[in-house]
């Protein structure tokens, strides 16, 4: 046996096991025949996407588990299917690849609803909250968003309105992984102000540390949040069972009950749309 | 140069779907430009800064004094041993805020932008290896020829200028070639800190445009080609200043 | 097969630790030394209050470094079997197996970690169907494979290297004394590869952990990420940062540095026998 004839069998042997482990790829590529809804049912768990640093929202107690008003709902929906619930953690920048890969069923994330995303993923109506891109800064030293113009704000990576920001106002948005770098770096001076959602940050404010800062202009625009499922899944079963959550949740004061529960500061948006899906009932007295 | 690919990326957009926006955009071309300009500035600097650090820290390691001695095994140790993306943090976040302010307009930044904090913490830690590099090319310098040198009347910094660390340096060279290479794909990290290079830029990019795999490719390329250029470079350069007979 | 490592007593386990204590005795002073001034410096400034979210948090940053640990034991099983692979490939004497090896390990050489790593996360499949059933591929598990395909085309090198330092002496030698080439690599060839391999091996080992951070970037759950996460969730304060990263920078010199002391002793003992 000299070696060219062992080397060639080694090889062969790598290449056999490398196409079957790619026809196995190949394979799973196809279309599943059951729905969605039984194939959650029948695996007993629904992985939904949460951030996990968005306070209420989605965020960590000290034993590592996942707790907020985001997982409250996406406990809910566990509820309602009749399995369990599996918290994955997604970033801004991953959340809708991580959908596509099947990773997970449901991005429940403070997604904003924008139409690129509707071209890509399955957008759940009603959303579920809302906010809109504004500043955080030290006091005095913002007064108007042009103030912002020329200087660096920290935000976030994966926001979809950096660089509308950006483009908007002149302003370079140095992105940072995580919200606790971002607002690091606002302390220590690295930019003029915090660009991130409103809720985000009048949650922030709340905290002693950050006395002495404030949210001076008003946010850009009121962006609705929505969760989603797989496009092709928006109009199955499973994704109407979602939207019917969404309803009810508006409809029956669950979301301002939670809103209560966690402190959430900004609840305008939240009281609308409980009077706008809350049916007038006033008829039954007759 | 832009316009004259543009049209072309265009095309392939149009006909296949495969969105290499960074050449039909001007925006994201300027974006795509900058980060790569970005990135080549920071391996230039921190390659340059290593080499430095290496060779004081190798001499440093000779002298008389324990202190000094111990200070220099302290840091090589401390930055050997620990992950280099934390020790970015740890400069940028942990030392950054404490230090000198300089006013800019309406706020006070640290004097040491991101991108020096990247320069620092990356040519500390490629420093760091480069004076283990150093320290055993000097001691491969035959005790013989340091002493022929003294007995020549050069002084000790004469001696270590012009014999000890031109003959250290030929000796070290391909371990140093390998860590050079190593360092310039560790610049990759300062994207942890928003430095705006071309990892960060292109991340930008794809987060704006949803065309992940065309922008991971074009990154792919981007450093594949500049390593493999600074690769072959190096070996050039080795094949020039090889001592006959040393090493390999 | 048995590979010894420390045949004199001189330089068995017990005095190698005992030898540590010795000469590195100012190291470890200078450990217990600036522990005790940032203890007294917190105290001082009345940054307990930092101290104490560290400490609340730290069992949790903790679980995330085991994290790390486990991916870089799982990558470095992954990257020294498909490194030896390649090691083999590439002393080949055919052409065909020879020339996409040294192009698969000039790519992953000339490719930084983080590339690599965004390759693997974003562009591969997360999910296997074999015979009917699927297969979830967890997040860090594609993150351990990215760590492996750099870590393997080194080691392809590092066995390649050591293969062809074994003098041809010995080959000739096994060859008249009736091995065949199976068993020469076997019986003598391989043993002395892998002695002469270990330290390289081991420091690879030791930069494939320190590597593992970056997979908190890609959404990984390890150290880093649950520093974020934790420093979010005590209210990102002032100055908080600094601790728990130096908490992380701890870890890490903790679990490294030994194994690193233990790269050089093994080197050294390696170096002596055979000079």
């Amino acid at each position: 046996m000299n070696i060219r004839s062992l080397e060639n069998k080694r090889f062969v042997n790598l290449a056999c096991k490398l196409s079957i482990f790619t026809a196995a790829i190949a394979v799973g590529h196809e279309a599943v025949a059951s729905s969605k809804l039984d194939q959650i049912q029948e695996e007993g768990v629904i992985r939904v996407g949460v951030l996990d640093d968005f306070k209420p929202f989605s965020f960590r107690d000290t034993s590592g588990n996942m707790q907020g008003i985001s997982v409250e709902l996406a406990k809910d929906v566990a509820n309602t299917l009749g399995v369990e619930f599996e918290p994955v953690v997604v970033t801004s920048a991953n959340r809708m690849q991580f959908l596509d890969q099947g990773r997970i069923d449901l991005i429940i994330a403070g997604m904003s609803d924008r139409p690129e995303r509707r071209e890509k993923v399955g957008i759940i109506e009603p959303s579920y909250g809302a906010s809109g891109p504004t500043l955080m800064a030290k006091e005095g030293v913002i007064e108007t968003w042009e103030d912002i113009s020329g200087k660096p704000v920290c935000g976030k990576q994966g926001a979809f309105y950096n660089s509308l920001i950006e483009r908007e106002f002149g302003t370079t948005v140095v992105a940072f992984t995580g919200n606790a770098e971002a607002k690091a770096a606002l302390r220590a001076g690295r930019c003029i102000a915090w660009l991130y959602d409103d809720a985000g940050i009048i949650n922030t404010l709340v905290s002693e540390d950050w006395q002495g800062y404030e949210m001076p202009v008003d946010p850009k625009y009121v962006n609705p949040w929505a969760m989603a499922v797989l496009k092709d899944e928006l109009e199955s079963s499973y994704g109407t069972l979602v939207t019917g959550l969404a309803y009810r949740w508006h409809a029956s004061g669950k979301i301002q009950e939670l809103a209560k529960e966690w402190d959430l500061q900004a609840t305008s948006w939240i009281d609308q749309m409980h009077d706008k899906m809350k049916q007038d009932t006033s008829y039954l007295e007759y | 140069m832009f316009d004259i690919i543009a049209p072309l990326f265009l095309e392939i957009h149009k006909t296949t779907g495969l969105n290499f926006v960074t050449f039909y955009d001007p925006y994201e071309y300027g974006r795509f430009i900058s980060g790569a300009g970005k990135s080549l500035q920071l391996m230039l600097y921190t390659l340059c800064l290593s080499l430095i650090i290496g060779v004081l820290g190798a001499q440093a390691q000779t002298s008389k004094s324990k202190m000094l001695r111990g200070g220099v095994e302290i840091y090589v140790q401390a930055f050997r041993n620990t992950p280099v993306m934390i020790q970015l943090l740890f400069f940028y976040f942990a030392i950054g805020g404490i230090g000198p302010v300089i006013d800019a307009g309406g706020y006070y930044e640290p004097l040491i932008p991101a991108f020096g904090w990247a320069v620092i913490a990356i040519g500390l830690f490629g420093g760091a290896y480069n004076v283990e590099i150093f320290r055993s090319g000097i001691e491969a310098v035959p005790a013989s020829t340091t002493q022929a040198a003294k007995s020549l009347g050069m002084n000790k910094w004469q001696v270590f200028s012009r014999i000890t660390l031109p003959l250290a340096f030929r000796v070290s060279f391909p371990s140093l070639g390998t860590n050079l290479i190593s360092l310039a794909k560790t610049t990759s990290f300062a994207y942890v800190i928003a430095v705006p290079e071309v990892t960060y830029m292109l991340n930008q990019i794809w987060a704006d445009n949803v065309n992940v795999p065309e922008m991971i490719f074009l990154l792919f390329l981007f450093y594949f080609t500049v390593i493999t250029a600074l690769s072959i470079f190096l070996n050039w350069l080795e094949s020039r200043i090889t001592i006959p007979g040393v090493g390999k | 097969m048995s590979v010894t490592l420390f045949k004199n007593k001189e330089n068995s386990p017990l005095t190698f630790v005992k030898a540590i204590f010795e000469r590195k005795k100012w190291l470890l002073l200078f450990i217990v030394a600036s522990l005790v001034t940032f203890y007294a410096v917190f105290m001082i400034y009345g940054l307990n209050k930092n101290l104490e979210v560290l400490i609340a948090w730290a069992p949790f940053v903790f679980k995330g470094f085991l994290l790390n640990l486990s991916m870089s034991f799982f990558s470095m099983i992954i990257a020294t079997i498909l490194g030896l692979l390649l090691g083999l490939a590439l002393i080949s004497k055919t052409r065909a197996i020879t020339l996409p090896s040294r192009a698969v390990m000039n790519i992953f050489r000339n490719s930084p970690w983080l590339v690599v790593l965004f390759i693997t996360m974003y562009l591969f499949p997360f999910e296997v169907h074999i015979f009917g059933e699927r297969y979830a591929i967890p997040g860090w598990w594609k993150a351990t494979i990215a760590f492996s395909l750099p870590v393997m085309a080194n080691l392809g090198e590092i066995f390649r290297g050591a293969v062809l330092s074994i003098p041809k002496s010995q080959w000739e030698s096994a060859d008249s004394l009736g091995f065949n080439h199976l068993q020469t690599m076997r019986y003598i060839i391989i043993p002395q590869c892998v002695k002469r391999a270990l330290p390289s091996w081991m420091n690879w080992y030791a930069l494939l952990t320190l590597a593992t951070p970056m997979a908190s970037i890609l959404g990984v759950q390890e150290s880093v990420s649950n520093t974020r996460a934790a420093v979010e969730s005590a209210g990102a304060g002032p100055d908080l940062l600094f601790p728990f990263y130096l908490f992380l920078l701890a870890l890490f010199f903790i679990y490294i540095y030994p194994i690193a002391l233990l790269t050089r002793a093994i080197e050294r003992n390696y170096s002596f026998k055979n000079q």
